[in-house]
C-alpha cells in the first residue's frame, strides 16, 4: 500500500509496527487495544459511507482467498509486498505494513484496509488506479464480515504461505455417510435424495412434487436419448399400472442405441472433436468419424469408465491389437492442427517449432480438462497463478506426447486380421532377408553381366507400369439406379472365351480397391454397335446386388460366341461419398485362342469424364489395371529367362532350390495377405511415418522429441530437458514416471493414462460424476465442470460429489448404472414449477428444489424435428453426411451450406453423424448455440437471440421438415382440428386445450398446415422440456 | 431444391458478373409486405418493450465483474479494414530510401533470417514511386495515393511485430489477440462490452471479401466463449438474403406475407400462455422477445444495405460503379475498387445506424491465381489492384464519416496478418515479414498526421527492437478509446479471466489526441 501520511495515522509507522508485532501471537484477543492503537486513521473515515457488511456466514477459501488473490497479492504478496504489506498469509496480513495493523479482526469499520478498498482514503484507494479494478459494494462487505468474523483463514494455516493442495478438488476421495433427514421418508427414493433433502432442510426448502407422468417421459427420452417420445410411448406410460414403470422405461431408454448417440455427443463436446483441421487450409479430415463410432459405441456398451479413458490415451499400448484401442486413440486426435504449421515449415524452422508446441499444448489441455478438470495449459509461461501446477508439470506432460502426431494411420478393425497380418509380413520380413542374402552371393558368383540384365529387366518392367492410368469413369450421378454403358468394339467378330472386367482403385474418400465397380450390371455381346440386334447376354447380375470385388477380376464365360461388340451396362451404379458413379480399369476380351481381343480397341460410352491420364475411355484397353505390375511383353520374358540359365550356371543347386522354396512361401504369404480384409483408416494420433517437412518421429523409430522447459512459453527460450511426467499437486501420487531408458514411446501415455484411472487420483471420479450429473440438470454439482481449480467454483454439494464418485468408481464404474441411480431419485423427478417463497431464497435453485427447466441444445431440436417430420434416418455410425458443398478444395476449401438441398436423405440422420466442419461451422446448429469444436465445450452456452428465432423460422431445413410434416398429417384420418391435435402430440406431447385447437386450426384454414408446422417448431413449448 | 413457388421475397440473385450488390430497388411486394407486416405485428410495440440492450447483455456471465464504460469515451465504434495475405508496408506506407539505393543488390541482414519460403534474394525497392502529401508531408506509394486526401487525419504505426509468419496464426493474432482458434474477435469484445445501440441490427458486423474468406474463415469473428449473440454476423449485401436466414428460402415458397403475421400473433399468443404458466423463467420471456426483435431486423437490415438512394456523386466518391461492366477475369483496380467502396459505403452506413463494430476483408484465402495479398511472386500484379481499391474505399469512408461528423467517435484501423520482406525472394514477389509491418488508424479521438514507431532503415524489423508496437498496444489503445480499460474486460472461460489482449498490452500515448 501506498504510504500513509502521518498526521493520518497519529504515530510513526516505525512504532506501529513494532506494536502490532508484539500483539501478533494472540491476536483477536488484543483486538480492542489495536482499535485503539488506529483511531487516526478510522477517525478519517465516515463508517456510514462503508458498504453493509454481509449478513450471511463468510468462506475464506469460497469469498476472500480469491478476492486477495485476484485483487491484492500481485503487489502485496511474497513478490512484491508494497509498503511491507502482504495479504498471503494470515500471520502477514494481521501484522499489518510499513503503516501499521490493516485488519482489526471483529472490527471491519475500523479496520484500514475497509477503508482502502471501499476507496475512502484519498490516495490510497486500493486497488490503485491503473492497477486493477476497485472491489464492488458487495465484494467490501464479504471482506467486512469476514473480518467481523474473526478474520479466520484456511483451516490448519499458520505462517506458511498458502498451501496450495489444500483445495477441495484435490483431497483423497472418501466415501461420506449417506445423511439421515427426519419424517422425509416420503421425498426419498435413493441417497441422492437424502443428500439434496438434508441440505434443503437447512434452507427451509421443501423438494417439489414430482412432475406428471407426460412431463416425465419427455424429460427423460430428450435426457437419455436426446429424442422425444413418441405419441403411443407417451399412453403406453401414462396408461401403465406396473409400480416399476418409470423404471421399465428407464432402462428401456438405457437399452436403446439411440442412448450412446445422444451421450457420445456430450462426450465429444468436452474433447472438441471435428473433421477438419481449423485454421488456414481447413481440409476435411474423411477418416476421423472411427472415433466417433466408438465412443457411441463405448456409451452403448457401457465400457467401465477406467477402460474408456485408458483407451483413448493408450489403447493401442495397453490393448494392442484391438479395434478399440486403435480407434479411440481419436481422441488426441481429435482438436484442431495447424495444416501449414506442420506440412510447409519443418521441425528444424521456429514456425514449425511453435507449430508443434501448440499441437502438444492442445493434447495437454484436452487430457487434463477432459478427465481431471483441470487447467494445466495456464502453467506453459509460468508457474499455474491459481493452482498447484509447476511449469515443470505442465511440460513433462508435453513430453507424454512427444512422440505423436496427428494423421490417417492404418489399421485392423477385424481383431483376428491383426495377429494375422502381423505374423505373415513377420514372416514376409524374414524370408526376404533370407532371399536378399542368397541373392548377394549370387550377385557375386554371376559378376557384371547379371547386373546389366538386371538394370534391362528393370527398365522394362517399369515401363510396362502405368499406376496414373486408373481407368475409364462415368460421369456423376445423383441417383443411383440410373443406367450407363459403355462399349469395346474389337474391330472384328471375335469367337469369345473370357471377357474380364477389371476393378479400380483410386483412393476417393477411402473407397479404395474396387472404386466405382457397378453394384448391378450386365454384359452383353453384339455385332450390333447399337445393340439392337442380335444381342446374347453373356453375363446378368441385375438381379441381385453384386459385393464389392476390391480387386478381384470378375470373369464372365462368354462361351465361345463371336461378337465384334462387348457392352457392359451398369443399371445401379457405385456409391461414392454424396453420389454414385460407375467405373472400371480394364476390360479383357479374351478369345477362345487366349489372346486379348481388346487390347488398344476402340471404347465409346453413355458417358465420361476425360480427366487424362488418370481417367479417360482408353484406360480401358490400354493392357494395364491395378495389381498388373509389368508389361507381360516377350522381350521380358525373354530375358528372364536368359536371367535363369546365367544364375543356374553361377550358383549350387542347394542355393538355387533354396531361393526358389523362398520364392514360392512368398507367393503363399502374399496370397495369404491379399486374403485379409483390408485395413481400415482412421485419424488417430500415433508415432507418424511421413515425407516432407510432416514427417513425424517414425524415421526415428517413434523417439519422441526431447521437451524442455520454456521459459515465458517461448520456443526461443529453452530451459531444463524434461521426461514424461504429469501433476504433482496429488497427495500420495507420482509426478514423474519411471520409465527405463529405452522405453518405447506409448509406455509415456500408458503411464499418464494409468495414472489418470488410479482408485486414489480423486479428480478422475469427482470430474465424471459431475459431468454426468450437469447433463442431467443443466448444471453440475460443480458448476464449472472444466475447471475444479480455485477459479472455478465451488461443489454446492460437497459430500454428494463425492458419494456419487466413490459409488461410480468402486460400482463397476458403469455409466448406465449412475444414470438409473440420478434419473430415478425423487430429486430429478420433481415438477420444475416454481415456488415464490422459494424463489427468494434461492433463486437459481441451486439447492434443487424443484427440476431446472431445460432449453433443447442444437441436436435435439434438429433431431426433433426430423424424427416429428417422419424423416429421421436412424442409419448408425460410418462417414457422417455433409450437409454443406465443398467449393475449391484445392486450397482452402469453402463449405457452402446454403447450396445444400435439405431434402437430400442421406442428411436426415441423427446430428451426432453431421460432419463438422471447424473453421466455417455450420450456421443454424451454430446460431443455435451447438459446440464450437475449436473450445473444449464443457457446458454450452444459452442463447435467446433474434438470429436464432430467424434460424428457427427460415433455415431451410426447418421449412422443409414443416412441409414434410405437414403431408405426414395430411394422410391421417381425420378433421382439420383433428390434425392439429394430432400434430401438437407429435411434436409437444401434450392435448391441446379447446382454445388452443381454435387458433391453431383458424391458422391452418387460411393458411395451410405447413404453416401451423413451422409455428409448432417455433413454440417455445417445443425447445424446452419442463 | 427447385424456387418455382417464390414468396414475395425471392427475386433473382443478381448477375454475379455485374455487381454483388443490386441497384434494382426492392421489389415493391417485398416491401410493401416489409411494411405492412412490420406495422401489423399486433401486439409489438416496437419502440418500448423490447429493450434489446438488456436482452443482449443478458449474459451468462456471473465471473465477469466489468462495468463499462471505465472512463469517459472517446469513440463509440470502429470500422476494421483487414488486408488478408499479408500486405506489404514497403510498397505503400513505409517509405525506405535506402531500398531505392540499394535495389537489386545482395541482401545482408547483418544477422541470420529465417525466411518463410526462399524470400533472402536481393533487396528490392517499393515498387511504386512514393510522393509526400498533406501537411504532415506523410510519404505514400502511388496506389494508395488516394489516401492522401486524408493523410493528415491518419496515425501511422510501422513497428508492429508479429510472432509468427504462418497466416492463419498471424490472422488470428490480429483478429482475436490469440494464435489459436477458440477465441473471440475484437469485435465480440467490443459487442459484449459496450452492448448494441440499435437492436434492429446486430452490435458487429462483418463485410467478408466477395470472393470467399481469409485464412480461418469466421473463426476470426467468432464468438468463442463469449455468449453466441457476440459473434460477428456475415452481411452480403445485394443478396437474396443478405443475413444467413433473414427470410425464408426457396424452401419456404407455403410462406406469405399474411402467414408470417399471422404466425408471429400465433406464436406470441401461445408462448405468452405458456410463459404465464411457468413464472419466474426470464428466458421464456426473452424468447418471446426474440422473436420480435428478429421481425424488425427484418426491415432494418436491408435498409441499411440499400444503396440506390445514395447520391451519384458519394458513390463516386468510393469509386462505385451505377452500372458495373462485365468484369474481365483478370485482377484488376476498377472492379476493386468497386467490390471494396461497395463495401466501405455499406460500413457508413451500418454505424451510422449504431453497428458498434464493423469488419471489412480485402483478400479472401491463399489460393491461385492471387485474389489476395500473398505476393510471393509478383507485387505488381495483386498488390497494384488491391491496394488502389482499398484505398479509394477507405479514403472515401473517412472524407464521407468526416463529413457527417461521424470521425470523431468512429475508429478506423487498417491492419494484416504481416508484413513483406525488403529482400525479393528471386523474383518480383517478398516472402513473409513477421518481424515488421504497418497498421493506420484514425477517428474517434486518434491524433492525425503522425507516425508513432519507426521501422529500420530497411522495414525489416523495428528501428527499436526493445519497444517494437504489438497487437495487444493496438488492440488496448483502442479499447481505451471507447472507454475500456483493456485489462478490466474479461471472462472467465475454463478457469481463466480471458481478455482480448491476453496479459499484454499497454496504450499508445503516442495515438491520443
Amino acid at each position: 500500500m501506498k504510504r500513509i501520511s502521518r498526521a493520518l495515522i497519529g504515530t510513526s509507522a516505525g512504532e506501529k509496527r513494532a506494536r502490532a508485532g508484539v500483539v501478533f501471537p494472540a491476536l483477536t484477543g488484543l483486538a480492542v487495544l489495536l482499535m485503539s492503537s488506529n483511531v487516526g486513521a478510522a477517525a478519517a473515515v465516515d463508517p456510514a459511507r462503508l458498504p453493509a457488511a454481509a449478513t450471511a456466514p463468510v468462506d475464506f477459501a469460497r469469498d476472500i482467498r480469491p478476492l486477495f488473490e485476484s485483487a491484492c497479492v500481485k503487489c502485496h504478496g511474497p513478490e512484491k509486498a508494497k509498503n511491507g504489506f502482504r495479504l498471503d498469509t494470515r500471520a502477514h496480513a494481521l501484522t499489518g505494513g510499513d503503516n501499521g495493523v490493516d485488519i482489526l479482526p471483529g472490527a471491519s469499520a475500523k479496520s484500514p484496509l475497509v477503508h482502502y478498498v471501499a476507496r475512502l482514503v484519498p490516495d490510497l484507494e486500493m486497488p490503485p488506479k491503473g492497477k486493477g479494478e476497485a472491489l464492488t459494494a458487495r465484494q467490501v462487505g464479504m471482506l467486512r464480515a469476514w473480518i467481523d468474523q474473526g478474520a479466520k483463514w484456511d483451516r490448519e494455516e499458520t505462517s506458511q504461505p498458502m498451501k496450495k493442495s489444500d483445495w477441495w478438488s484435490l483431497l483423497p476421495l472418501q466415501r461420506p455417510a449417506v445423511p439421515t433427514p427426519v419424517n422425509r421418508k416420503s421425498q426419498i427414493a435413493n441417497p441422492i435424495d437424502s443428500f439434496i433433502v438434508a441440505r434443503l432442510d437447512g434452507k427451509n426448502l421443501r423438494p417439489s412434487p414430482a412432475a406428471d407422468r407426460r412431463t416425465l417421459i419427455r424429460r427423460v427420452s430428450f435426457d437419455l436419448i436426446g429424442l422425444p417420445p413418441k405419441p403411443d410411448e407417451i399412453e403406453a406410460f401414462v396408461a401403465d399400472q406396473d409400480a416399476k414403470a418409470y423404471e421399465k422405461l428407464v432402462d428401456r431408454l438405457l437399452a436403446s442405441p439411440r442412448y450412446g448417440e445422444r451421450w457420445a455427443r456430450h462426450w465429444l463436446d468436452v474433447v472438441h472433436f471435428g473433421e477438419t483441421h481449423g485454421y488456414d487450409k481447413d481440409q476435411p479430415r474423411p477418416n476421423a468419424w472411427p472415433y466417433r463410432d466408438y465412443v457411441i459405441r463405448s456409451f452403448n456398451e457401457d465400457k467401465p469408465y477406467a477402460r474408456f479413458v485408458q483407451e483413448q490415451l493408450a489403447g493401442d499400448e495397453l490393448f494392442p491389437g484391438t479395434r478399440d484401442g486403435f480407434e479411440a486413440l481419436g481422441f488426441i486426435a481429435a482438436g484442431p492442427w495447424d495444416l501449414i504449421g506442420h506440412s510447409e515449415v519443418p521441425e528444424s524452422k521456429m514456425d514449425g517449432k511453435v507449430a508443434r508446441h501448440l499441437d502438444r499444448d492442445d493434447m495437454v489441455a484436452t487430457t487434463m480438462q477432459t478427465f481431471n478438470s483441470l487447467t494445466v495449459q495456464c502453467a506453459q509461461c509460468h508457474n499455474h497463478k491459481f493452482d498447484p501446477i509447476t511449469q515443470e508439470d505442465y511440460y513433462s506432460l508435453q513430453a507424454v506426447f512427444a512422440a505423436v502426431d496427428r494423421a490417417d494411420q492404418k489399421y485392423d478393425a477385424d481383431p483376428k486380421a491383426g495377429p494375422k497380418r502381423k505374423e505373415l509380413t513377420d514372416r514376409q520380413t524374414a524370408l526376404t532377408k533370407r532371399k536378399k542374402e542368397l541373392d548377394e552371393t549370387i550377385l557375386v558368383r554371376a559378376g557384371q553381366t547379371l547386373v546389366d540384365l538386371d538394370k534391362k529387366i528393370t527398365a522394362l518392367s517399369k515401363a510396362g507400369k502405368k499406376g496414373e492410368a486408373f481407368g475409364y469413369h462415368s460421369s456423376i450421378e445423383k441417383l443411383q439406379n440410373t443406367a450407363k454403358w459403355l462399349q469395346v468394339d474389337l474391330g472384328r467378330s471375335v469367337s469369345l472365351g473370357l471377357i474380364v472386367l477389371h476393378p479400380c482403385s483410386d483412393d476417393f474418400n477411402g473407397i479404395g480397391e474396387g472404386f466405382g465397380f457397378p453394384v448391378r450390371f450386365k454384359v452383353e455381346v453384339s455385332d450390333d454397335a447399337a445393340f439392337k440386334n442380335n444381342v446374347a447376354l453373356a453375363g446378368d447380375y441385375t438381379k441381385e446386388d453384386f459385393a464389392s470385388p476390391k480387386l478381384k477380376a470378375l470373369a464372365v464365360e462368354a462361351k465361345g460366341r463371336a461378337a465384334r461388340y462387348i457392352r457392359v451396362t451398369a443399371t445401379k451404379l457405385a456409391p461414392r461419398q454424396n453420389d454414385y458413379i460407375f467405373a472400371l480399369a480394364e476390360l479383357n476380351a479374351l478369345a477362345t485362342d487366349g489372346n486379348n481381343a481388346a487390347l488398344g480397341a476402340a471404347v465409346t460410352a453413355l458417358d465420361s469424364i476425360e480427366a487424362p491420364p488418370r481417367w479417360r475411355k482408353l484406360n480401358l484397353t490400354d493392357g494395364w489395371q491395378p495389381g498388373a505390375s509389368a508389361a507381360d511383353s516377350g522381350e521380358l520374358a525373354a530375358l528372364r529367362q536368359e536371367r535363369d540359365q546365367l544364375v543356374a550356371k553361377a550358383v549350387s543347386a542347394e542355393d538355387q532350390k533354396e531361393r526358389a522354396g523362398i520364392e514360392r512361401d512368398l507367393a503363399v504369404v502374399k496370397t495369404e495377405l491379399e486374403k485379409l480384409p483390408l485395413p481400415s483408416t482412421a485419424y488417430v494420433a500415433a508415432v507418424h511415418n511421413g515425407g516432407g517437412n510432416f514427417a513425424g518421429t517414425g524415421s526415428k523409430g517413434g523417439k519422441p522429441r526431447p521437451i524442455y522447459v520454456l521459459n515465458r512459453g517461448s520456443i526461443q527460450k529453452p530451459g531444463k530437458e524434461v521426461g514424461p511426467g504429469t501433476l504433482g499437486c496429488l497427495p500420495g501420487l507420482p509426478s514423474r514416471f519411471e520409465l527405463p531408458p529405452n522405453h518405447a514411446e506409448g509406455e509415456r501415455r500408458a503411464a499418464l493414462a494409468q495414472w489418470l484411472t488410479r482408485n486414489d487420483n480423486p479428480l478422475t471420479w469427482r470430474s465424471v460424476v459431475n459431468r454426468v450429473w450437469q447433463y442431467h440438470f443443466g448444471r453440475g454439482l460443480v458448476e464449472t465442470p472444466n475447471d475444479f481449480g480455485r477459479m472455478g467454483a465451488l461443489p454446492t454439494h460437497p459430500e454428494l460429489l463425492d458419494w456419487l464418485a466413490v459409488e461410480f468408481r468402486d460400482g463397476g464404474q458403469s455409466m448406465k448404472k449412475l444414470h438409473r441411480l440420478i434419473v430415478t431419485s425423487a430429486t430429478y423427478r420433481q415438477s420444475s414449477a416454481s415456488v415464490a417463497a422459494f424463489e427468494k431464497v434461492d433463486s437459481e435453485n441451486r439447492h434443487l428444489w424443484r427440476a431446472n427447466r431445460r432449453k433443447l441444445e442444437a441436436e435435439a431440436v434438429r433431431d426433433a424435428v426430423l424424427l416429428v417430420s417422419g424423416k429421421l434416418d436412424p442409419k448408425m455410425g460410418g462417414p457422417g453426411f455433409r450437409d454443406f458443398v465443398i467449393e475449391k478444395p484445392e486450397h482452402s476449401p469453402h463449405y457452402e451450406y446454403h447450396l445444400h438441398n435439405p431434402e437430400d436423405p442421406r442428411s436426415h440422420r441423427r446430428s451426432i453423424y453431421r460432419f463438422i466442419v471447424r473453421s466455417q461451422q455450420q450456421p443454424f446448429m451454430t446460431t443455435l448455440d451447438c459446440a464450437d469444436p475449436s473450445m473444449q465445450v464443457g457446458r454450452r452456452n444459452e442463447s435467446q437471440s433474434p438470429l436464432q428465432a430467424l434460424a428457427m423460422l427460415n433455415n431451410s431445413l426447418m421449412l422443409t421438415m414443416s412441409k414434410h410434416f405437414a403431408a405426414k398429417l395430411d394422410k391421417q384420418d381425420g378433421d382439420l382440428p383433428a390434425k392439429v391435435r394430432g400434430a401438437y402430440y407429435e411434436a409437444i406431447g401434450r392435448a391441446l386445450s379447446p382454445d388452443e385447437v381454435s387458433v391453431l386450426t383458424r391458422h391452418a384454414q387460411q393458411f395451410g398446415l405447413t404453416n401451423v408446422c413451422r409455428v409448432l417448431f417455433n413454440l417455445n413449448e417445443f425447445s424446452f422440456v419442463d | 431444391m427447385n424456387p418455382s413457388h417464390q414468396s414475395p421475397w425471392h427475386r433473382p440473385a443478381p448477375p454475379s458478373t455485374s455487381s454483388f450488390l443490386s441497384f434494382a430497388a426492392v421489389p415493391q411486394s417485398r416491401r410493401d409486405f416489409l411494411w405492412r407486416s412490420g406495422g401489423g405485428l399486433g401486439g409489438i410495440a416496437l419502440a418500448s418493450l423490447l429493450g434489446g440492450e438488456k436482452l443482449l447483455a443478458a449474459d451468462p456471465a456471473p465471473h465477469s465483474a466489468f462495468r463499462v464504460p471505465h472512463f469517459p469515451p472517446r469513440a463509440k465504434r470502429v470500422i476494421q479494414l483487414f488486408m488478408g495475405g499479408a500486405a506489404s508496408h514497403l510498397d505503400l506506407f513505409d517509405y525506405k530510401p535506402e531500398l531505392l539505393k540499394r535495389d537489386g543488390q545482395k541482401s545482408d541482414f547483418g544477422e541470420h533470417v529465417e525466411a518463410f519460403q526462399d524470400g533472402l534474394g536481393p533487396w528490392m525497392k517499393p515498387v511504386w514511386p512514393f510522393q509526400p502529401h498533406g501537411q504532415s508531408g506523410k510519404m505514400l506509394g502511388e496506389t494508395v495515393a488516394e489516401l492522401g486526401k486524408v493523410v493528415d487525419e491518419l496515425a501511422f504505426v510501422h513497428n508492429l511485430v508479429g510472432k509468427t509468419g504462418v497466416h492463419s496464426q498471424a490472422t488470428y493474432l490480429q483478429a482475436t489477440g490469440f494464435q489459436l482458434p477458440g477465441f473471440p474477435g475484437m469485435g465480440s469484445w467490443v459487442s459484449y462490452g459496450l452492448g448494441s445501440v440499435n437492436e434492429n441490427l446486430p452490435a458487429f458486423v462483418v463485410l467478408p471479401d466477395h470472393r470467399g474468406f481469409a485464412s480461418n474463415g469466421p473463426k476470426n469473428w467468432d464468438s468463442a466463449f463469449l455468449p453466441g449473440q457476440h459473434a460477428g454476423t456475415i452481411i452480403y449485401p445485394g443478396q437474396e438474403n443478405p443475413i444467413t436466414d433473414l427470410f425464408p428460402g426457396p424452401a419456404g415458397g407455403f410462406v406469405s406475407p399474411a402467414s408470417e403475421a399471422a404466425a408471429h400473433d400465433v406464436l406470441a399468443r401461445l408462448n405468452r400462455e405458456h410463459a404465464a404458466t411457468r413464472e419466474g423463467d426470464a428466458r421464456l420471456d426473452a424468447r418471446i422477445r426474440s422473436y420480435e426483435l428478429a421481425a424488425r431486423m427484418q426491415l432494418a437490415a436491408p435498409e441499411a444495405m440499400d444503396l440506390s438512394k445514395e447520391p451519384d456523386h458519394l458513390l463516386n466518391l468510393y469509386g462505385i460503379k451505377k452500372n458495373p461492366p462485365a468484369w474481365p477475369k483478370e485482377i484488376n483496380a476498377e472492379e476493386e475498387m468497386d467490390y471494396f467502396g461497395r463495401k466501405c459505403l455499406v460500413a457508413r452506413r451500418l454505424v451510422e445506424r449504431g453497428v458498434r463494430f464493423v469488419q471489412v476483408w480485402s483478400g479472401n484465402d491463399n489460393g491461385f491465381p492471387r485474389r489476395n495479398w500473398d505476393s510471393h511472386e509478383d507485387i505488381r500484379r495483386d498488390h497494384g489492384p488491391l491496394s488502389m481499391g482499398f484505398a479509394r474505399g477507405a479514403a472515401a469512408l473517412i472524407q464521407d464519416l468526416k463529413q457527417r461528423g461521424l470521425l470523431d467517435d468512429t475508429i478506423i484501423l487498417w491492419t494484416t496478418e504481416f508484413g513483406r520482406m525488403p529482400s525479393s525472394q528471386g523474383g518480383k514477389g517478398r516472402d513473409h515479414n513477421p518481424y515488421c509491418f504497418t497498421n493506420w488508424l484514425c477517428g474517434g479521438g486518434i491524433k492525425g498526421g503522425v507516425t508513432c514507431g519507426e521501422s529500420d532503415q530497411w522495414g525489416y524489423k523495428p528501428q527499436d527492437r526493445n519497444h517494437p508496437t504489438t497487437v495487444y498496444d493496438i488492440h488496448a489503445t483502442i479499447l481505451h478509446q471507447l472507454g475500456i480499460d483493456h485489462t478490466r474486460l474479461t471472462f472467465r472461460s475454463n478457469g481463466i479471466d480471458r481478455r482480448l489482449t491476453d496479459v499484454h498490452g499497454e496504450v499508445i500515448p503516442g495515438l491520443l489526441g
